[in-house]
C-alpha cells in the first residue's frame, strides 16, 4: 500500500469534486443520473482500494460500469419472468 | 541481635515505588504471618487491634539499577569522568547490548545507580551535559524494571525472605526484602486476589456544577457525611474514619479534579495532616492537567491526585472506568506489570508499550529513549496511515433474515503472533531476512518476514492473545447467571483494548519499537485473511452481506443455527489459520444508508437482533455519546419492542406498539413534561475556543462558561441545552437553572424523528411520513399513514 498516497475514499471525492463544472452544466434530471453514478462507484470502494491501480478513476468507471450491468441484469430477468407469465396466462 | 533475624512471608504486593532512603518500597498484604514482629511493628504505628491475618506491611528492598549510553569511545570516556565526580553513587561498566534495529552487538557505557530514586535526575543532567550520545533504558519505569527482574506485578501473590529490623533500623518499614518468589502470573484465569479494603467517597453534588456542601463517605458497611464547612471538623473526623479504616484503595468521584486537591489545601491551611497516603513519609504526588492528540482526536486529561502506600481512582478520570470497572483496571494492570493508579488514568496504548518493555529488558534488547511520552500529536500524513488498511466493505442496505456474524478474534495481534510480525522480523528482500528459505513473503507486497526467530511483538503478545482467547470461550460457556461472566468480561474488555491498541503502535513512527513496514505487512495479511473467508463463504453457498476489517456477515437460505455454519467456519480456519468465533446468528439485522445519501450505503451503521434475543447496535443514536439521553433512550425502547420479533416477517406486528410509544414520547416533550437532564447534549471541544469561526454548539456553551471565569480547553466535553433564540445553547453547568420554557422543543422534536425513522427506515416508513404520522391525531392515522407502504408487507 502506498502509503504517501491518498486513500481510495479521498481519491474517490477528489475525482468526483473534479467533475463540479461538468456536473453544474448538466440539466437537474442529468445532474441526479450523474449522482447515481457516483453512488455506484462508491460501493465499489474496498474492492477499488484493494486493486492498489495507479490510475484510480479508471477503477471507477468499470465500477460504476458494473453497477449497470447488474441493473441491465436484473431488469433482463424481470422482463423473461414477466414474458413467461405472460405465456402461461396465454395457455390459460 | 533481633535485626538478623530472617522470616519468610506471603502476601499479595501492593504498591512499589522508589524511595530517597529506602531504595524500593514494596507495600505487601499480608496472607500468613510468620512473625510477631510484624504485629509490633503495626502496633507501634498506632493501630490497638491488628488482626493477624491482612496486615499491610512496608518493606523495603536494595534495587539498584542501570541505564546505559552510546557513542564514540571519546564522549563516552568523558562521560565516564563526569559521572566519577557526580555526589551520587554510580557503578560504571563497558557492556555489549543489542539494540532490536542493529544487526551486530553495540559498545555501551552502562550506567547503574544504587538507587532508584536518583536515576531521573541523575540521568535529566547526564543528557543535558551530554546532548550528543544515544541512550538506552533511560526512562523505564520503576514497577516494569522490578517486573523484569522478579516477574512482579500488581497484586502478585509474592513469598518474600525478610530480614527483619529492630525498632532504631526500621524507621517506617518493616524489614529488608532479600529475595522474591513469584507464586502466581498474570496470565491465571483465576487469580486468588486479596479482599481489598475500599472507601468510597463523593460529593454530594456535581462540584463543575453547584459547590458541593457535604461528603458521603463509605468503607466497610459503615456510612459517613460530613459537612464541607467547617473545615476544622472535617479534617478531623476524615482523618480518624481514613486512619480507622486504613483503607488499600480510595475510589472517589471528582477526587482528582476537585475533592482531593480541596481537601490537601484545607489540610495546609488549617495545618491539619491528613493522612490521605499510607506512607507517611511521602507527600501525595500531583499531576496537571493537559491535553493531547491522539488517534486525531483531542483528548483533555484532568489534573491528578497519586498517593502512597494505597491506592486512588477518580471514577470520573479514570479513562475506561465505565467500560470495565475496576476489575478490568486491576487485569490491565497486572497484564502490563504497571502501577494500578497510572493505569487506571491513561490510555491502554501506552499498557502495551509497558508490555514491550518489560519483554526487551527480559532479552537483553535496549529500549530507546524517548524525549517525549507515547502519546504525541500526529500529522494528517500519519492520520491517513493510522486510518488505512483494512478491507472495509458497503454492506447490502436493508433487512435481512437469518444472517450470520463471523469475526476474527483479535485479527490483528493474531496475525502478529501467527505470522510472526515485529519491527526486527519484517524487512525488504536480502535486508532483515537474509535467509530466504526461512522467511515467508507477506500478500501483494514485496516484503518478507523471518520465521526463524520469534520477534519481540509476537513474545509480548502472545500470552495476552491465548489468555484472551480462553476467557472468551469460558464466557460463551458460561451460563447467564453464573456471576463469573460479569468478571470475565471486564477481563477479556480489559485485554480488548490493550490488544486493538497494540496495531497502532507498530506502525507508529515514535514508537519505541514501531516500524511502518510491520504495520503494512499486518494489513495486508488481514486483507487475504477478509478476502479468503469470503471465498470460502462464496464457495459453501453463501452470500456475503458485508465485510469490515475483521468481520463478516454471511446468509444462506436454509443456514440458521450454529451446526449449519460450523462447515463453514473449519473452511474458514483452515484457509486463514486465524482463529474466528461465530459472533452470533442474527434473527434480522438491518443495514442503514447514509443519512446524507439515503442511496449510498454506509460500513459502520446497523442494527440487529441474535437468537438470544440481544441486541446489538452500530452507528445510531443509541451508542452515540453526543445523543441526548432522551433520543437514545426512546431509539433503545423501539428497538426493545421490535426485538420481540420471531423473524424479520413478524416485525409488522410490533409496529403499531412501536409507534403508540412513539406518538406517546413526542407528546411528552410537547407538554414539557421530560426531566431536563434527559434533553443534556454533550460535545467535545475540538480546538481553542478563540480558534473558531464559526462556533459550534458546544463552543457557543463553553463560551458561556468562560464568561463565568471557568476555564475550557480542546478535548474537554461541554453539556448544553438547545435554547430558543440566540446564542441557541444554554451550558448545562451555568450556575443558574435554566427556564424550562426556553427549551427549543422543535429542535428536540427532528432529533427524536430522525432516530426514530433510522430504525423504521428499514422497514418502509420514511423520515417525512413519521412527520405527517405525529402531527395527525385521529386513531386512524397508523392505518392511513402506513396504507402507503402496504405492498411492503
Amino acid at each position: 500500500m502506498g502509503r504517501t498516497l491518498p486513500s481510495m475514499t479521498q481519491a474517490f471525492l477528489q475525482e468526483q469534486e473534479s467533475f463540479v463544472r461538468f456536473r453544474r452544466a448538466l440539466r437537474r434530471s442529468d445532474q441526479h443520473a450523474l449522482d447515481d453514478l457516483f453512488t455506484a462507484a462508491q460501493q465499489h470502494l474496498a474492492a477499488a482500494a484493494y486493486t492498489s491501480h495507479a490510475l484510480p478513476f479508471e477503477v471507477l468507471l468499470l465500477s460504476m460500469l458494473l453497477e449497470e450491468h447488474k441493473e441491465v441484469m436484473r431488469l433482463r430477468r424481470a422482463l423473461e419472468d414477466l414474458s413467461h407469465e405472460w405465456y402461461a396466462d396465454d395457455d390459460l | 541481635m533481633s535485626g538478623m533475624r530472617t522470616t519468610i512471608c506471603e502476601g499479595w504486593l501492593l504498591d512499589l515505588y522508589a524511595d530517597s532512603e529506602d531504595g524500593v518500597a514494596l507495600w505487601l498484604i499480608e496472607a500468613s504471618p510468620t512473625s510477631d514482629l510484624f504485629q509490633a511493628q503495626a502496633q507501634s504505628s498506632g493501630s490497638a487491634h491488628v488482626a493477624p491475618i491482612g496486615v499491610r506491611l512496608r518493606l523495603r528492598q536494595a534495587f539498584p539499577v542501570t541505564f546505559y549510553a552510546a557513542g564514540p569511545g571519546l564522549r563516552l570516556h568523558a562521560l565516564w569522568r563526569w559521572l566519577q565526580n557526580q555526589p551520587v553513587s554510580v557503578r560504571l561498566a563497558a557492556v555489549e547490548r543489542r539494540d532490536l534495529f542493529v544487526a551486530s552487538p553495540l559498545r555501551l557505557l552502562s550506567i547503574q545507580v544504587s538507587n532508584p530514586a536518583d536515576q531521573e535526575c541523575l540521568f535529566t543532567q547526564v543528557e543535558q551535559s551530554f546532548p550528543d550520545l544515544t541512550y538506552y533504558d533511560a526512562d523505564i519505569p520503576l514497577a516494569l524494571r522490578h517486573a523484569a527482574v522478579y516477574g512482579t506485578f500488581p497484586l502478585a501473590r509474592l513469598r518474600l525472605t525478610i530480614r527483619e529490623l529492630n525498632e532504631i533500623e526500621t524507621g517506617q518499614a518493616a524489614g529488608d526484602v532479600l529475595d522474591i518468589q513469584v507464586l502466581d502470573s498474570p496470565w491465571e484465569l483465576d487469580p486468588e486476589l486479596p479482599p481489598l479494603r475500599i472507601l468510597s467517597i463523593e460529593p454530594d453534588s456535581d462540584p463543575r456544577r453547584s459547590e458541593p456542601t457535604h461528603l458521603h463517605i463509605r468503607c466497610e458497611r459503615r456510612s459517613y457525611r460530613l459537612a464541607l464547612e467547617p473545615a476544622r471538623p472535617l479534617l478531623v473526623n476524615l482523618a480518624a474514619i481514613l486512619r480507622q479504616c486504613d483503607p488499600d484503595l480510595i475510589q472517589s468521584a471528582w477526587g482528582d479534579t476537585w475533592l482531593l486537591p480541596k481537601l490537601l489545601e484545607l489540610s495546609e491551611h488549617w495545618r491539619l495532616p491528613l493522612p490521605l497516603n499510607r506512607d507517611s513519609k511521602k507527600e501525595v504526588l500531583r499531576k496537571r492537567a493537559h491535553s493531547y492528540f491522539s488517534y486525531g482526536q483531542v483528548v483533555h486529561r484532568g489534573q491528578q491526585v497519586h498517593l502512597f502506600g494505597r491506592w486512588h481512582i477518580d471514577t470520573f478520570n479514570a479513562m475506561m472506568f465505565h467500560d470495565y470497572a475496576l476489575e478490568g483496571i486491576l487485569e490491565s494492570a497486572r497484564v502490563t506489570s504497571s502501577p494500578v493508579q497510572e493505569t487506571a488514568r491513561r490510555s491502554p496504548g501506552s499498557g502495551i508499550s509497558a508490555m514491550q518493555m518489560v519483554t526487551a529488558l527480559r532479552s537483553q534488547v535496549l529500549v530507546p529513549w524517548h524525549k517525549q511520552q507515547v502519546e504525541e500529536p500526529k500529522s494528517a500524513l500519519e492520520l491517513i496511515h493510522a486510518d488505512q488498511g483494512g478491507l472495509v466493505y458497503q454492506p447490502t442496505v436493508g433487512l435481512h433474515s437469518d444472517v450470520a456474524e463471523i469475526d476474527f478474534i483479535s485479527m490483528y495481534p493474531g496475525i502478529m503472533v501467527r505470522f510472526n510480525i515485529s519491527p526486527e522480523t519484517v524487512g525488504a528482500n536480502g535486508g532483515v531476512a537474509k535467509r530466504l528459505e526461512l522467511a515467508a513473503r507477506v500478500p501483494a507486497l514485496d516484503l518478507w518476514v523471518e520465521q526463524e526467530t520469534p520477534g519481540l511483538i509476537p513474545r509480548t503478545l502472545q500470552p495476552l492473545l491465548e489468555k484472551r482467547i480462553v476467557l472468551k470461550q469460558r464466557i460463551a460457556e458460561l451460563p447467564a447467571w453464573d456471576p463469573r461472566r460479569r468478571l470475565y468480561k471486564a477481563r477479556a474488555s480489559a485485554h480488548k483494548w490493550l490488544l486493538v491498541t497494540c496495531f497502532g503502535y507498530l506502525g507508529y513512527k515514535n514508537a519505541r519499537f514501531g516500524r511502518i513496514e510491520a504495520h503494512e505487512s499486518v494489513t495486508a495479511y488481514s486483507r487475504e485473511a477478509l478476502l479468503r473467508a469470503k471465498e470460502a463463504a462464496e464457495d459453501l453457498g453463501f452470500r456475503v452481506l458485508h465485510m469490515y476489517v475483521d468481520g463478516l456477515w454471511v446468509q444462506k437460505p436454509g443456514c440458521r443455527c450454529v451446526e449449519d455454519m460450523q462447515p463453514l467456519l473449519n473452511e474458514i480456519v483452515d484457509r486463514t489459520r486465524l482463529p474466528i468465533a461465530l459472533e452470533g446468528i442474527y434473527r434480522w439485522v438491518a443495514f442503514l444508508p447514509s443519512r446524507v445519501n439515503p442511496k449510498a450505503p454506509v460500513a459502520n451503521r446497523y442494527f440487529g437482533v441474535f437468537q438470544d434475543g440481544s441486541i446489538k447496535v452500530r452507528g445510531i443514536e443509541a451508542r452515540r455519546g453526543d445523543a441526548p439521553l432522551f433520543v437514545s433512550e426512546v431509539q433503545m425502547h423501539m428497538l426493545d419492542l421490535l426485538a420481540q420479533a420471531r423473524d424479520a416477517s413478524s416485525l409488522k406486528v410490533e409496529l403499531p406498539q412501536v409507534m403508540a410509544f412513539l406518538r406517546q414520547q413526542c407528546r411528552l416533550l410537547r407538554l414539557g413534561r421530560l426531566p431536563l437532564e434527559k434533553l443534556i447534549v454533550t460535545q467535545k471541544l475540538s480546538r481553542e475556543l478563540a480558534l473558531y469561526r464559526t462556533p459550534s454548539p458546544a463552543a457557543r456553551a463553553a463560551m458561556q462558561l468562560e464568561a463565568l471565569g471557568k476555564t475550557m480547553s480542546p478535548g474537554q466535553h461541554v453539556r448544553f441545552i438547545y435554547t430558543l433564540g440566540e446564542p441557541g445553547v444554554y451550558a448545562w453547568d451555568l450556575p443558574e437553572p435554566l427556564d424550562p420554557r426556553r427549551v427549543d422543543l422543535a429542535r428536540y422534536r427532528t432529533l427524536l424523528l430522525r432516530a426514530a425513522s433510522a430504525v423504521l427506515g428499514p422497514l418502509g416508513i420514511k423520515e417525512d411520513q413519521l412527520l405527517a404520522y405525529e402531527k395527525s391525531s385521529f386513531a386512524g392515522a397508523l392505518e392511513t399513514s402506513l396504507g402507503i407502504d402496504r405492498q411492503f408487507w
